[in-house]
C-alpha cells in the first residue's frame, strides 16, 4: 500500500486554477521534490497535503485513510518553513517539546524525546537558548527536530534552504537526508532549486503552470527528460530550431547542418516536421580526443571558467551551444576565435516539439 | 545640523516643556499651599483621608482591570484573526477602532443610556455596561498597540507551525500569539487603564462611583485638594508610562519575547 496518494488533485482560487489534475504516490520512507518555477503550485499542492489549503477536486489518502478534509492539526505531518517558524518566546528545547506538550505527553517523555532530537541535530549545548541565538542554519535545524519530535507520518519541508547561505544550504540538505533516511520518514520537499531536488531526492516531480511534466529520479529527469519545460528547466541546454529531414534515419537539418538522434527520439515524427533540438552542454566534447554520431565544425565564441568545469561557447553554423568541459589544469584550452570541430552522441541530440518554455 | 538650528531645536523643545510643565508645577505649588504660609502635603492627606476617594479610587482601579480584561479578550483574538483571515478588513476595522475618537463621549454615554434603559437589554444599572463603554473607549489604544506587536511576528507562519504541531485555536492563541504581543498587549493595558482613570463622562452619565467625577466633585466643594488629586492621577499615568518603557526596553534587549 501507498504511503501517501494524491489523487485528482486541483485547486482554484476565484476562477484561476493553480493547481490541475495531480496525481502522485509516494511510498514510505521516500524523499519526493515538487521541482519548479514559481507559481507552478508546487507549494499550493504542499499545502493541500499540510492541511493549510482545501482541495477544489480530488483526495489525499494518508496510510490507506483519507485525509481531504482533516484540519491541519489532527494530520500528523511535519512541517518545515522557508522562515524558520520557530516561536520567538520559547527556548530551543521548549520548541521541540511544543508539540509533545499538545500531546500531553509526561515530562518525562518529553524531556528524554527533546534530548533525543536535540542529539540528532548536534545542539544540545544550545537547549537554553532563545531562537534570536541562533544561526540561520541552526534555527532550521530546530525547526527540523521541532516536526521530528512529533513522529510525524509525513515531513513536509516548504523551501527550507532559501534564507540560508550557499555553504549552510549544502550542508544542511545533506544533514535533511541523511536525518531523513535514519529515520525512515516519508518527506516532500518544495523547491525551485533544480541542483537542490537533484542531489537530495528518490523522486522528482517537475511541475509547470500547475501541472506536473514529469515524475521520476533525478537521474531519469535530468537524462531523459520527457517534455522541453523539463529538458529546459533541470539543468543546462543547448537549444536550437530544427527540422526532420529523414525520420527513419533521424536526420535533423539545422541551417544547413546535418545532426542524428536515436531511434527513440524519432517516435512520432515525420519527415518535415519542425522541431527544437536539445544538448545538454557536457555532452558535447572536442572531436579531436573522441569522434561520435554527430561532429560538427564550430569557432570558439568564448570560455568561462566556472571552477571544476570549463564552459566553452561555440558557434555551430549560426546556433550558439555551450560545452561543458572538466578543468584540467594541464590541458591546454582553445583560444577564442579558434575553429575546431565539436562531437556528440546521437543519444545526446533530445528532440521536442514547439517553442521553449523555460 | 548647522549650529543655528541646534540652538532653534532647543528652543522648540524647551518652550514645548515649559508649556507643559508650567501648569503642573503651578498646581503641585498651589496644592502644597492647604497650611497657610507653610508648604505641605495638608492637601494630599484629606484626599487620601476622604470616605469619597476611598470608594471611588480603587472603583476606578477596578474599572480599568476589568476593561483591559474584556479589552484583551476581545482585541487580542479580533486583531490575530484580521491579520490571518481578512488581511483585506484592516483597513475597515482600523477606522471602526478610531470612532471613540470621532464621538464624543457625551454622544456616547446618551447612545448607551437610551439603548440600555428599556427591554430586553435593561443593564443600565449595571456596571458591565460601564466596563463595556470603557471597553470601547479603549479600543484605539488597544487594537493599535496588538495590531503592532502582531505586525513584528509572521502571525501567519507561526500559527501554521503550531498548527502543523497539533495545535487547536486555544492554544496557538494563549501559548504562541499572546506570549510573543505580551509587549503590545501590556502598552496597550497601561494606556487602557490611564484612559479609564482619567475618564469622566461614562461614569457620571452612568452614575458610577470614578475618580474623574471625584475630582470635578471636589473642584465644586474645595480649593487645594483638587490640586492635590490631579497631581495624584497624573502621578499614576507617568507611572504607567515609565512601566511601559522599562517593559518596552527589555524587550528590545530581546528578554521580554525572545526577540527576533
Amino acid at each position: 500500500m501507498k504511503h501517501l496518494i494524491l489523487k485528482n488533485i486541483s485547486k482554484e482560487y476565484g476562477g484561476t486554477t493553480v493547481v490541475r489534475d495531480f496525481n502522485l504516490e509516494i511510498e514510505q520512507g521516500e524523499f519526493v521534490s515538487f521541482l519548479g518555477p514559481s507559481g507552478c503550485g508546487k507549494t499550493t499542492t504542499l499545502r493541500m497535503v499540510a492541511g493549510f489549503e482545501m482541495p477544489t477536486t480530488g483526495t489525499i489518502t494518508m496510510n490507506g485513510a483519507e485525509i481531504t478534509n482533516n484540519p491541519p492539526n489532527q494530520r500528523n505531518v511535519g512541517m518545515i518553513f522557508q522562515a524558520y517558524a520557530l516561536f520567538p518566546n520559547m527556548t530551543v528545547a521548549q520548541n521541540i517539546g511544543f508539540g509533545l506538550k499538545i500531546r500531553k505527553e509526561t515530562e518525562s517523555a518529553i524531556k528524554e524525546r527533546v534530548d533525543e532530537m536535540l542529539a540528532l541535530i548536534s545542539l544540545q549545548k544550545h537547549a537554553n537558548k532563545y531562537p534570536y541565538q541562533l544561526s540561520g542554519g541552526q534555527q532550521q535545524r530546530v525547526a527540523l527536530a521541532r516536526a521530528l519530535a512529533n513522529r510525524p507520518q509525513v515531513l513536509l519541508l516548504d523551501e527550507p534552504l532559501s534564507a540560508l547561505d550557499a555553504k549552510i544550504r549544502v550542508s544542511l540538505r545533506s544533514e535533511i537526508r541523511a536525518i531523513q533516511k535514519k529515520m525512515g520518514i516519508t518527506a516532500i520537499f518544495v523547491t525551485h532549486d533544480q541542483e537542490e531536488a537533484l542531489s537530495i531526492s528518490d523522486r522528482i516531480v517537475v511541475m509547470y503552470e500547475g501541472r506536473i511534466e514529469q515524475v521520476g529520479t533525478p537521474f531519469q529527469v535530468y537524462n531523459f527528460p520527457e517534455t522541453n519545460f523539463v529538458a529546459n528547466f533541470v539543468g543546462t541546454l543547448n537549444s536550437a530550431e530544427a527540422e526532420v529531414v529523414d525520420s527513419a534515419q533521424g536526420l535533423l537539418n539545422m541551417d544547413g547542418i546535418q545532426f542524428k538522434t536515436s531511434q527513440e527520439e524519432m517516435k512520432g515524427r515525420s519527415t518535415g516536421d519542425k522541431i527544437r533540438m536539445s544538448i545538454r552542454p557536457e555532452r558535447l566534447s572536442f572531436a579531436a580526443e573522441l569522434k561520435k554520431d554527430n561532429v560538427l565544425d564550430c569557432v570558439i565564441e568564448n570560455i568561462t571558467f566556472l571552477g571544476s568545469v570549463v564552459r566553452i561557447q561555440v558557434k555551430i553554423g549560426n546556433a550558439r551551444f555551450n560545452m561543458d568541459t572538466f578543468n584540467n589544469p594541464f590541458l591546454e584550452l582553445p583560444k577564442i576565435g579558434d575553429k575546431s570541430q565539436v562531437t556528440c552522441s546521437q543519444e545526446a541530440v533530445l528532440v521536442y516539439s514547439g517553442e521553449a518554455t523555460a | 545640523m548647522k549650529r543655528g538650528g541646534v540652538i532653534w531645536s532647543w528652543f522648540w523643545m524647551i518652550l514645548g516643556i515649559l508649556y507643559f510643565f508650567l501648569p503642573l508645577l503651578a498646581t503641585f505649588i498651589f496644592s502644597l499651599k492647604a497650611v497657610k504660609d507653610v508648604y505641605s502635603f495638608k492637601a494630599y492627606v484629606n484626599v487620601f483621608n476622604d470616605p469619597a476617594f476611598q470608594l471611588r479610587f480603587p472603583a476606578s482601579i477596578l474599572w480599568s482591570v476589568l476593561t483591559i480584561i474584556a479589552a484583551i479578550l476581545i482585541f487580542v483574538p479580533t486583531a490575530y484573526w484580521v491579520r490571518l483571515k481578512v488581511p483585506k478588513a484592516r483597513p475597515v476595522v482600523e477606522l471602526i477602532t478610531l470612532l471613540p475618537f470621532v464621538v464624543p463621549a457625551i454622544v456616547y454615554v446618551f447612545g448607551l443610556v437610551r439603548t440600555y434603559s428599556q427591554p430586553p437589554l435593561l443593564i443600565v444599572n449595571s456596571p458591565a455596561l460601564l466596563v463595556a463603554g470603557y471597553t470601547i473607549l479603549s479600543m484605539p489604544y488597544m487594537y493599535r498597540a496588538i495590531d503592532t506587536g502582531l505586525r513584528a511576528i509572521d502571525v501567519q507562519t507561526l500559527t501554521e507551525a503550531a498548527q502543523s504541531l497539533g495545535a487547536g485555536w486555544g492554544t496557538i492563541l494563549f501559548r504562541v500569539i499572546f506570549p510573543n504581543v505580551r509587549v503590545s498587549i501590556l502598552s496597550g493595558a497601561f494606556l487602557s487603564f490611564a484612559i479609564v482613570m482619567g475618564e469622566y463622562t461614562l461614569a457620571q452619565y452612568l452614575a458610577k462611583p470614578a475618580f474623574a467625577p471625584y475630582i470635578a466633585l471636589l473642584i465644586q466643594n474645595k480649593a487645594y485638594e483638587p490640586a492635590a488629586a490631579t497631581i495624584i492621577s497624573f502621578t499614576l499615568i507617568w507611572a504607567c508610562m515609565g512601566i511601559i518603557q522599562v517593559i518596552g526596553g527589555q524587550e528590545q534587549s530581546g528578554q521580554i519575547a525572545g526577540g527576533h
